[in-house]
């Protein structure tokens, strides 16, 4: 079975857990529990469902697995629900829940961590726009070194599917006129300025995906 | 005195203003900064939300510039300095393999907290040209800068104080406000828009309440997001200052103020003039 195959058994939030058995290629219950908290170092076990961390963040009402809810959902290895949530696409990563847990339970290491792993899934980002947005971010790092505005909002409205999103959204005339008030404040530049050391960077890019040089 | 210097993308692109007052700052306070040659962008959110490990990969290389010549690391923007303290402690901890020779050992500074040391807050006193008496503030910190306190080190993450004591040695009146460390939500205006300007315009309510006219700040998110959500504002609107350009005014006096300030939408020069500040 793929692991990475989308999976229509997702529970709602609030909803029952899967009831077929656990397996370990899907990531289900404790080895999905062991490794959030392998790789986070959180403490995930010691969660005793306070709310603290849900009354700190200043964006608990735009989602729809709350702060402390995600804890739980990774104790009972409900890893399709955490990955096609909004939350991971709406937390801020402030650290104001982390910050306010009385059992230092890293909540939004953990949020990150969810974040980077769905983007790495086969689950539909709840909120492309930003998936988009910080891939395209990434895309300039890897151009220029650096990341100069102008150039990243071009490449941005570039992608045919956004530039769609945003007329159909209406936001699109709104945005443009941003794009004129900052150009004459003269907060935009249109010659990127390039680190000499990209070559580094690149290189460090293809290690990551496991490419071994010539 | 000396320190390496990382300005990071912003300060090369919509906050030049900011980088501007920087380096006249640090020539008034007779304190070196040496810019990394060749540095390269931290990442940012984006490496931190997509992919982990360039996130602590990414930074590691501008460690490795500062480390070379050997001088403490000093920036400017909350979400680099952010960024640059957690690929260092990864290093520290040896969890991050990188192809450059570095350690993690360096100290990195964010800027406001180098400057508000209470030898610099001296030499800031004396340093005062036009004291900025009679201008209320509020000091605005945002999330990166202070929080997680195990990679920013700040113990006084609930109400940090680096700012205010800055703001305070320049003769500018503090306010106190319990929204010193909320977060702006500039991060997520691409695509919700909605919630960033929920949070935006509440701190901006928040700064009124509590009695300010003007907001400092040190990220150039936090101000770009402050300040550009003003642009068509039609009453009175609240500048927000790089605490640098206000020590810059209180170094120089206002007569180049108009040209210092232009880039903002929120113009403060009429609340300057009306101090008698410019
Ligand atoms: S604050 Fe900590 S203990 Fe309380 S619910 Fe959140 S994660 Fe659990
Ligand atoms: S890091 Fe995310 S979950 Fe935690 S308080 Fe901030 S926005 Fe909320």
């Amino acid at each position: 079975m793929n692991p990475l195959a989308p999976s229509n058994e997702s529970p709602s939030p609030s909803g029952p857990p899967p009831d077929r058995p656990r397996t370990l290629l899907s990531g289900r219950g404790d080895p999905f529990l062991s490794r959030v908290e392998g790789e986070t170092g959180a403490n995930i076990s010691a969660c005793y469902q306070c709310e603290r961390c849900t009354n700190a963040c200043p964006v608990s009402q735009y989602m729809d697995i709350k702060p402390h809810q995600v804890i739980r959902h990774v104790q009972l290895g409900w890893r399709e629900a955490l990955l096609s949530s909004t939350t991971v696409w709406v937390c801020l990563s402030c650290e104001m829940c982390s910050t306010y847990c009385p059992n230092e339970v890293s909540v939004a290491a953990v949020i990150s961590f969810l974040r980077n792993m769905a983007f790495h899934s086969s689950i539909a980002p709840r909120e492309k726009l930003l998936a988009v947005f910080h891939q395209t971010f990434l895309d300039q790092l890897r151009k220029f070194g650096r990341v100069n505005e102008f150039w990243l909002m071009e490449a941005f409205n570039r992608h045919l599917p956004i530039l769609k999103e945003k007329i159909r959204a209406g936001t699109l005339p709104e945005e443009l006129r941003l794009g004129w008030d900052l150009w004459r404040k003269g907060k935009l530049h249109l010659i990127p300025r390039r680190s000499k050391a990209i070559a580094e960077i690149r290189a460090v890019y293809r290690r990551q995906r496991g490419e071994v040089a010539p | 005195m000396k320190l390496s210097f990382y300005p990071g993308c912003s300060l090369d692109g919509m906050a030049r203003d900011y980088a501007r007052s920087i380096t006249a700052v640090f020539q008034h306070l007779e304190i070196g900064l040496v810019e990394l040659e060749d540095w390269t962008c931290c990442g940012a959110t984006a490496a931190h939300s997509l992919d982990e490990m360039m996130a602590a990969a990414l930074p590691a290389r501008n460690l490795a510039l500062a480390e070379k010549l050997g001088l403490d690391l000093v920036s400017p923007c909350a979400n680099c300095f952010n960024r640059l303290r957690f690929s260092r402690k990864l290093l520290r901890e040896k969890m991050v393999d990188v192809p450059w020779q570095v350690s993690g050992e360096l100290e990195v500074h964010d800027m406001t907290r180098f400057l508000a040391e209470p030898a610099l807050i001296k030499r800031i006193e004396q340093r005062l040209v036009r004291p900025l008496a009679g201008l209320r503030v509020v000091c605005y910190y945002g999330c990166q800068m202070v929080r997680p306190p195990r990679i920013t080190g700040y113990t006084d993450f609930e109400n940090p104080q680096t700012l205010d004591r800055l703001a305070a040695a320049l003769g500018a009146e503090v306010r106190d406000w319990s929204y010193k460390g909320t977060c702006c939500g500039a991060s997520i205006g691409i695509g919700r828009k909605d919630i960033q300007d929920t949070l935006t315009g509440r701190l901006l309510d928040k700064a009124r309440q509590a009695g300010a006219e003007a907001i400092v700040v040190s990220c150039p998110l936090c101000q770009a997001n402050l300040d550009i959500i003003q642009r068509r504002s039609k009453g009175m609107v609240i500048p927000v200052f790089y605490f640098t350009e206000l020590m810059r005014l209180a170094f120089e006096g206002g007569e180049r103020a108009g040209v210092w300030f232009k880039q903002h939408f929120a113009d403060p020069l009429p609340l300057l003039e009306g101090k008698g500040l410019l």
